[in-house]
């Protein structure tokens, strides 16, 4: 078996994941030469610029990428815990020793080297998770089960968030993906979902428009549910009648002014027992769910100006404000994606051209090098350049999943989904929070920001999947 | 459905939705370009010289010379001398703080003027120390050798909000420099030049990272092209000189070709004035001063033209057929019918070249009213709108259209004019006072030379005009070269031109003291009655007799007569402008020494 292992691993390995790994490394480094370059350090091994140091750093993912395929793909099932909890006590150790960069204190440095080992605790995680859940014993449904993925999960998002650094816990949310992947009940998702689009349009919305989309929601889904359009129809016109009068009247009656959605509170109320006797009469006990959906959805945007304001830190509430397009301050909070927006967008549909890129070269987009490193894409190489490499990333995670789906083992499946997660995640916020879709969140762009950290880190989470990949055909070949 | 689609789905969904975003930022959306050349792409003016004026004779007029902006960056100043910084601009240490508060209030890294038009030495003086922050930009600011021609020139300001509201050529910008009125204004186009550009790229401090694209996108800047005007600048210094004391106006035309020689409007100001870093005061002083030095009279006051209109009436009623030059009217101390015009003592009976040799009054109110009451009109009304077409064939009654902005029409009454003022009623004796000059009509004094160049031509003028050559070009406007002849015949001219000369050089004129022997001045006096106070002096010529070489007009307000104080300086225009020499030193003192008192100035 190990004198012919050589050829083996080489017909399974999934060369085109490789390929496109290889691809997106070499224009990852092209595009942080072209950030950081100026004429005086030309040469690509100068290793006092971030280029040089990044050649040195893809020297040595590539290595260990060898010696991973190298590796026996059983070994990961087996060091999973080992290796969880080995990082999970560095990432306590850097609580303490670690150096402080940006507010965050998630380095560890040795020598000349700087460490985040933030980003192998990603890999880690995912392998604890993928072991967790691949026991025979397993079931998405039940608690305990339920309990131990969420051990696993908030342990190191726990000590994350000590260390201040949001972004990087906020990654973990990507497992989601995978659970869902795993059966998890897809209502926790919908839930998810609704709350997401309540908290935007709590935001968006005046109280009156969201308190009648509210309203109007429910009655839909309720009748979606349970049909008599007509009673709907009469309801709504009786609670708009209510309102208008109570809102009209209510200074003869009241000697006071009522606004809006206070009238329409009011209505609402009165119009309880009707709901109730509807619900009595034709024997319809779902009505109250609807019900409790609304009041729920009422208390959540209550609560979430109250979150918003008391939980939220000062430039994740503007993040969030810029995002919605309901504060614009270019010249502050707004500045990093305004900039990194006219980097982008000034690329136009074929680019500026290597090293021609005046956003990015004369420093006006902030953090160029790293979390912001697609704005050198997009200027430099245009639409084209910049579209390229979200299709290889958006093939590599659709590759990633199919690379799961074909996995005999569970264990390979869900390790394989956690590292397309991973991805996906890191794509769609670095990506989305340059071209304005997303809030920034500083999570790097893999195999594009500089740091070779994280380029080592996603290198083994991929080269991991790889191998395990190859360990499964290579089964199949041998027998 | 299948997890595994809706995963997909998802993934897909999202890379789409990226997809779509980044082609609508990059391709389809312009801002974002525009944003980034915003960011990074500094235009850094390159001011052109100014074009300079010469005149007729090749003598500087203006020469632009040049001046130094001193710009500051405030972030990159460093704790500096400031007392030595004052000295070498001559200023105070106080204004210094004031204007670098100002500036840094701006930006504190885009650049700011903090002082004006230093002249070379100051920026030379300057450059001996170094001053971080501070630098000098070129531009040129106007100088006036001969300090004369204020008004006729004019001057050169920075644009105002006003121009660039009204710029839809969209040249100018803020700071930039313009012709505010004279040959300034009239040949802005032809003397600013055109400003060139050098794109600069500077990164995210505004630091300079050298030219874009190589210089793919500078234009050099064209320096502004020379004007040689058709001023003599030595005579429009003296016509200047002798107008000091008065308000009024000279102004002299070339009869061949229309080309102005003189036009002093008094009082004037010294052009050196209005530029420099006093500009702002002198401008004050000259506005507030209430016999308006800023006021180019000579193209903008309306004044009634007197007796020097009897020429129009003259020609007038020879050409209708109403009077024959030898026709007698006589004429006892004024024109007796109606209310009356009173008239001084000459001869009488008298003829045409008589009247215009005496400056009759009664003469001319005959012929006035044989042309407005000719039977073959039919009314009044219509042999007055006869009347009145011919007087505007002589230039009168609209702006000449010459290279002045601001020239005034001036005004000749219409038929309709007096049917208003009248309810109808009323005929040629109502309108008498038309007949001397007086009453309704308004003139230019550019207008009355127009007329001495017409009578001198015989007949026709050419537009004045004050520009002779622009530098760059083979002529000057078409308008220029256009022949206006009058509605009446060149044969009439003779008798008046012939009483013109009488009027200077035979006993019994009224301007005998414009006489020079040998130039065979013709000329033809005024004494315009005005509700301001004391009559204006007025006085039109031309010499020689045959084949003029000049006209003039002078207007004196309240100069009183004719002959008092307007013919001796047209007397002496002439005789400098023809022989260069002045013969009657007592006459230029007289002309010097007349003070005249004008209560309607207040001063």
């Amino acid at each position: 078996m190990v004198s012919n292992r050589n050829s083996e691993w080489v017909s399974g390995v999934d060369w085109v994941t490789i390929l496109i790994y290889v691809v997106l490394v070499l224009l990852g480094w092209l595009n942080i030469y072209a950030a950081v370059y100026d004429e005086s350090h030309a040469g690509i091994f100068d290793l006092t610029q971030r280029y040089g140091m990044q050649m040195v750093w893809i020297g040595v993912s590539f290595m260990l990428a060898v010696v991973i395929l190298l590796m026996d793909g059983k070994y990961w099932h087996m060091l999973a815990y080992p290796l969880y909890w080995i990082t999970i006590l560095i990432l306590i150790g850097v609580l303490f020793v670690g150096k402080e960069v940006n507010g965050a204190r998630s380095w560890i440095v040795i020598g000349p080297v700087a460490l985040q080992p933030t980003e192998l605790v990603k890999f880690t995680t995912a392998l604890a998770l993928a072991r967790c859940m691949s026991t025979y014993s397993f079931s998405i449904h039940k608690w305990s089960c339920l309990l131990q993925v969420g051990l696993i999960l908030l342990l190191p998002v726990g000590i994350i968030m000590l260390q201040n650094d949001t972004g990087s816990a906020l990654v973990y949310g990507a497992f989601l993906f995978v659970l869902y992947r795993e059966g998890f009940n897809r209502w926790v998702y919908v839930a998810g979902i609704m709350l997401v689009l309540l908290f935007i349009f709590s935001f968006l919305l005046t109280p009156e428009t969201l308190l009648v989309v509210l309203v109007l929601v429910c009655v839909l889904g309720e009748g979606i549910a349970n049909g008599h359009w007509r009673l709907k129809l009469i309801y709504l016109a009786g609670v708009a009648l209510g309102t208008i009068l109570l809102y009209f009247g209510g200074n003869l009656l009241l000697d006071s002014h009522l606004s809006i959605d206070v009238s329409l509170m009011i209505s609402l109320g009165v119009s309880l027992p009707f709901v109730a006797a509807y619900s009595y009469r034709n024997r319809l006990r779902n009505v109250w769910m609807y019900v409790g959906l609304f009041a729920g959805s009422l208390l959540f945007t209550l609560t979430v100006d109250y979150v918003f304001d008391n939980v939220l830190q000062v430039h994740q509430q503007k993040r969030i404000l810029d995002l919605l397009g309901l504060e614009s301050d270019l010249k502050g909070w707004g500045y990093n994606v305004n900039q990194s927006k006219i980097a982008i967008g000034s690329g136009g549909f074929f680019g500026k051209g290597f090293l021609n890129g005046t956003q990015t070269k004369y420093n006006f987009v902030p953090e160029q090098s790293t979390d912001f490193i697609f704005c050198t894409v997009g200027e430099e190489w245009g639409f084209v350049g910049s579209a390229l490499v979200v299709l290889l990333f958006g093939l590599l995670i659709l590759r990633l999943m199919k690379m799961g789906e074909r996995q005999q083992e569970p264990f390979g499946r869900i390790y394989c989904y956690s590292v397309a997660a991973i991805f996906f995640f890191h794509v769609l916020i670095n990506v989305g929070m340059t071209i304005g879709l997303m809030p920034v969140i500083g999570i790097p762009l893999p195999f594009f920001s500089y740091g070779g950290s994280s380029l080592l880190a996603f290198t083994i989470l991929l080269f991991v999947a790889v191998r395990l990949d190859a360990t499964k055909r290579e089964t199949i070949i041998n027998h | 459905m299948d997890r595994r689609k809706i995963l997909q789905g998802v993934v897909i969904g999202v890379f789409v939705v990226i997809l779509l975003r980044l082609f609508y930022i990059q391709v389809v959306d312009e801002t974002y370009k525009e944003d980034a050349a915003n960011n990074v792409l500094r235009y850094e003016v390159q001011y052109p010289p100014r074009g300079e004026v010469y005149d007729r004779n090749g003598e500087f007029l203006v020469q632009s010379k040049e001046a130094y902006d001193l710009m500051v960056v405030p972030r990159d100043v460093k704790p500096f001398d400031t007392v030595l910084l004052g000295n070498i601009i001559g200023v105070t240490v106080p204004q210094i703080r004031k204007e670098l508060r100002k500036a840094s209030n701006f930006s504190r890294r885009r650049p700011s003027v903090l002082f004006k038009q230093l002249p070379k030495e100051v920026k030379l003086r300057l450059e001996e120390r170094t001053f971080p922050g501070f630098y000098t930009v070129y531009r040129t600011v106007r100088s006036y050798p001969r300090k004369i021609a204020g008004n006729l020139l004019g001057y050169v300001g920075e644009v105002t909000d006003r121009i660039l509201e009204r710029d839809t050529a969209d040249y100018y910008r803020s700071g930039d420099y313009i012709g505010m009125s004279g040959i300034e204004l009239a040949y802005e186009e032809v003397l600013r030049g055109q400003k060139g550009v050098k794109v600069n790229m500077v990164d995210v401090l505004g630091i300079s990272k050298g030219s874009y694209r190589d210089g793919m996108y500078d234009t050099l800047a064209t320096p502004g092209t020379a004007i040689t005007c058709s001023i003599d600048a030595r005579l429009q210094a003296f016509g200047e000189e002798l107008m000091v004391g008065k308000v009024g106006s000279i102004v002299a035309i070339e009869p061949s070709t229309g080309e102005i020689l003189v036009m002093a409007s008094s009082p004037t100001y010294d052009p050196d004035e209005l530029i420099g870093r006093d500009r702002g005061n002198n401008y004050m002083k000259l506005l507030n001063n209430k016999r308006r030095p800023l006021f180019n009279r000579a193209v903008m006051a309306k004044y009634p033209p007197g007796s020097t209109f009897k020429l129009v009436n003259g020609l007038i009623g020879m050409q209708e057929g109403v009077l024959r030059p030898e026709q007698l009217y006589p004429c006892h101390m004024g024109y007796t019918v109606g209310r009356g015009v009173k008239c001084h003592a000459h001869k009488s009976p008298l003829n045409m070249v008589d009247a215009v040799q005496t400056s009759c009054n009664a003469y001319f109110c005959f012929v006035f009213r044989n042309i407005v009451d000719n039977k073959k009109y039919g009314s009044v009304k219509k042999g007055f709108d006869v009347w009145a077409e011919y007087v505007r064939s002589f230039g009168y009654g609209r702006s000449l259209h010459s290279d002045f902005a601001g020239e005034l029409n001036g005004y000749v009454p219409s038929s309709e004019f007096y049917n208003k003022r009248y309810r109808g009623s009323w005929n040629s004796l109502t309108t008498i006072s038309l007949s001397i000059g007086q009453g309704e009509l308004g003139c230019t004094p550019l207008q009355m030379a127009n007329l001495a160049a017409t009578v001198a031509n015989r007949g026709y003028y050419y537009t004045p005009h004050v520009v002779k050559r622009i530098h760059d070009r083979d002529s000057i406007d078409r308008r220029f070269y256009e022949r206006h002849t009058t509605m009446v015949d060149p044969k009439y001219f003779e008798p008046v031109v012939e009483g013109m000369w009488r009027a200077v050089n035979q006993d019994g004129g009224s301007g005998r003291i414009a006489q020079v022997e040998g130039l065979d001045i013709c000329g033809k006096t005024g004494t315009a009655q005005n509700p301001h106070g004391a009559d204006h002096s007025t006085f039109l010529c031309f010499a020689p007799r045959e084949n003029p070489k000049i006209a003039v007009s002078v207007y004196v307000e309240n100069g009183r007569f004719g002959a008092t104080i307007a013919a001796p300086i047209a007397s002496l225009i002439v005789e400098k402008y023809l022989t260069d020499t002045i013969t009657r030193p007592a006459l230029v003192d007289y002309v010097k020494n007349m003070q005249i008192y004008y209560p309607a100035y207040g001063k």
